[in-house]
């Protein structure tokens, strides 16, 4: 347990010194709720809808904080550390590569809930949005987004031999998703071409939990984004599973 | 009966269809300092990492501190210290969080911010390990095999990038940590090196082991192995091993001009 607390506070400094992952998880969401936010402001989503935009925008802004966390910061920290054989010099020690990249998940974890609470707090701040959702719920939506998102990052890590082509398939899911999923730009502005694509994106889903949890929809009734999510979490961990063991580590 | 802190019966490794290490066998006893040498390629590198249980064998039985360490890693971890011959660190990670780090990793470490007074790294604690200098980087290296009180140390090219002052100090260091009763096996490049502080050398070749046995055990080898015109009497390990090293050709202008 000591072995794990003291990687973990160095792994938490590592992060909050990587100038990208801590830019794109806790500032630049925050920065869009303010651009978003100044130009729609907290107006109702149509004319005589109960939630306003911004009441829907925070929650898919806070998708797209667990996908940078996901699909950006620690994928590309698994390739980094990967390629250079800094994980064979911690498997050289006691405490292995294992409990390393335990403490790099959690600190995604962590750093991913922080900017969501970030969010949270200047979206009442600022706009004084409205959260029908149970703490339970959110926080159950919010792990089913993590799973999803972590396992594809994770995946792409076992697919790409090194951190270059990594880091592509991670930036192309990512901004592909993050444009076309509505965690930025609302889907009801979408053509029906668009929505069709959406589809197929698991981020999708992830935006469509959040913002039905934050309103105030119960998990029962988003059986679908759940057994969607949950998938994608289990396939790409057992493919991404397979595809480690194969790998040469030494 | 003394028991050997490590024990290598009949080692094989290979990379898909190269044999990088082949029936190679020896003992280490407590308190000695076991140096593998030969040329690049030859398998010293590979024979190490499975011994620290990096690498699986694909035949042979080895045994350190009477476990078998591919099985019983994190076991052995506890009283080993490891230098690879290439070491990265996290990126932006300072000297001192790495030390901090790897002493969280052991349960009695030593006190590294005396390890860093003493390997010249002190004013350095606070630098991030990248916009270290070659030697430093070394240095450090050696002071993270050090942290945990190791019974066993495995240094894979120990004194690479060192200066020759610092390498002559680290030789009188190394001295003093084995009467400390600290059993060490060694790859080196520098035949000097191997010189001063090896009680036995594994020579290796092309994966095989071609003598394993004591600095003197070697001259009788040498002597035995080269033709009796070209043996020299009371000459360095350095010029016995150029005696049977594999000879290459070298530059010659012909190839650049």
């Amino acid at each position: 347990m000591k072995q794990f607390a003291v990687i973990l506070k160095i792994e938490l400094r590592l992060f909050a010194r990587d100038f990208f992952s801590f830019f794109f998880t806790l500032v630049f969401p925050f920065l869009m709720l303010l651009l978003f936010g100044g130009i729609y402001g907290n107006k109702p989503v149509y004319a005589g809808a109960a939630v306003g935009m911004m009441d829907v925008s925070v929650p898919a802004y806070a998708v797209m904080v667990t996908g940078v966390t996901g699909l950006m910061s620690l994928p590309l920290t698994l390739s980094g550390y990967k390629e250079k054989k800094i994980y064979k010099r911690f498997d050289a020690t006691p405490a292995g590569k294992k409990k390393i990249i335990s403490a790099q998940v959690l600190v995604n974890f962590i750093m991913t809930l922080i900017g969501i609470f970030i969010l949270l707090i200047a979206g009442k701040l600022f706009y004084h949005i409205q959260i029908f959702g149970g703490f339970f719920q959110i926080l159950v939506s919010i792990l089913f987004s993590v799973a999803a998102m972590f396992s594809m990052g994770f995946l792409f890590t076992a697919i790409g031999r090194d951190l270059k082509s990594a880091s592509l398939l991670c930036y192309l899911f990512y901004f592909v998703m993050l444009f076309l999923s509505g965690a930025t730009i609302p889907d009801i502005m979408f053509p029906e071409t668009m929505k069709k694509i959406a589809k197929f994106l698991p981020m999708t889903y992830a935006v469509d939990l959040m913002q039905g949890i934050f309103s105030g929809e119960r998990l029962g009734a988003h059986k679908m984004e759940i057994l969607v999510l949950g998938g994608v979490a289990v396939v790409c961990t057992l493919i991404g599973a397979v595809l480690y063991r194969r790998k040469d580590w030494a | 009966m003394l028991q050997p802190i490590i024990q290598v019966e009949n080692l094989n490794l290979s990379y898909k269809s190269i044999r990088a290490v082949q029936d190679v066998s020896f003992s280490v006893f407590p308190g000695e300092i076991i140096a593998v040498i030969g040329s690049n390629g030859s398998g010293k590198t590979s024979t190490v990492e499975c011994i620290e249980g990096l690498r699986k064998p694909d035949g042979g039985r080895i045994r350190v501190f009477e476990k078998d360490p591919w099985m019983q890693r994190s076991e052995i971890y506890k009283a080993m210290g490891i230098q690879l011959q290439e070491a990265e660190y996290p990126l932006k990670i300072k000297v001192g969080e790495i030390c901090e780090l790897f002493a969280g990793f052991y349960e009695r470490p030593a006190d590294w911010n005396l390890l860093l007074t003493q390997l010249g790294l002190a004013e350095k604690r606070k630098r991030p390990i990248h916009k270290l200098s070659g030697g430093e980087k070394q240095r450090l290296s050696i002071l993270l095999s050090l942290i945990g009180r190791p019974k066993l140390l495995i240094l894979d090219e120990l004194t690479t990038g060192l200066d020759p002052e610092v390498r002559q100090n680290m030789w009188i260091s190394f001295e003093k940590i084995r009467e400390g009763g600290v059993t060490m096996l060694m790859v080196s490049h520098y035949l000097d090196e191997v010189q001063a502080l090896a009680d036995k050398i594994l020579y290796l070749e092309k994966g095989r082991q071609r003598f394993f046995g004591t600095q003197q055990e070697f001259r009788v080898y040498v002597k035995e192995s080269v033709p009796q015109e070209e043996w020299e009497e009371d000459c360095t390990l350095e010029k016995l091993y150029f005696m049977i090293a594999p000879k290459t050709t070298g530059l010659t202008m012909e190839g650049i001009l």
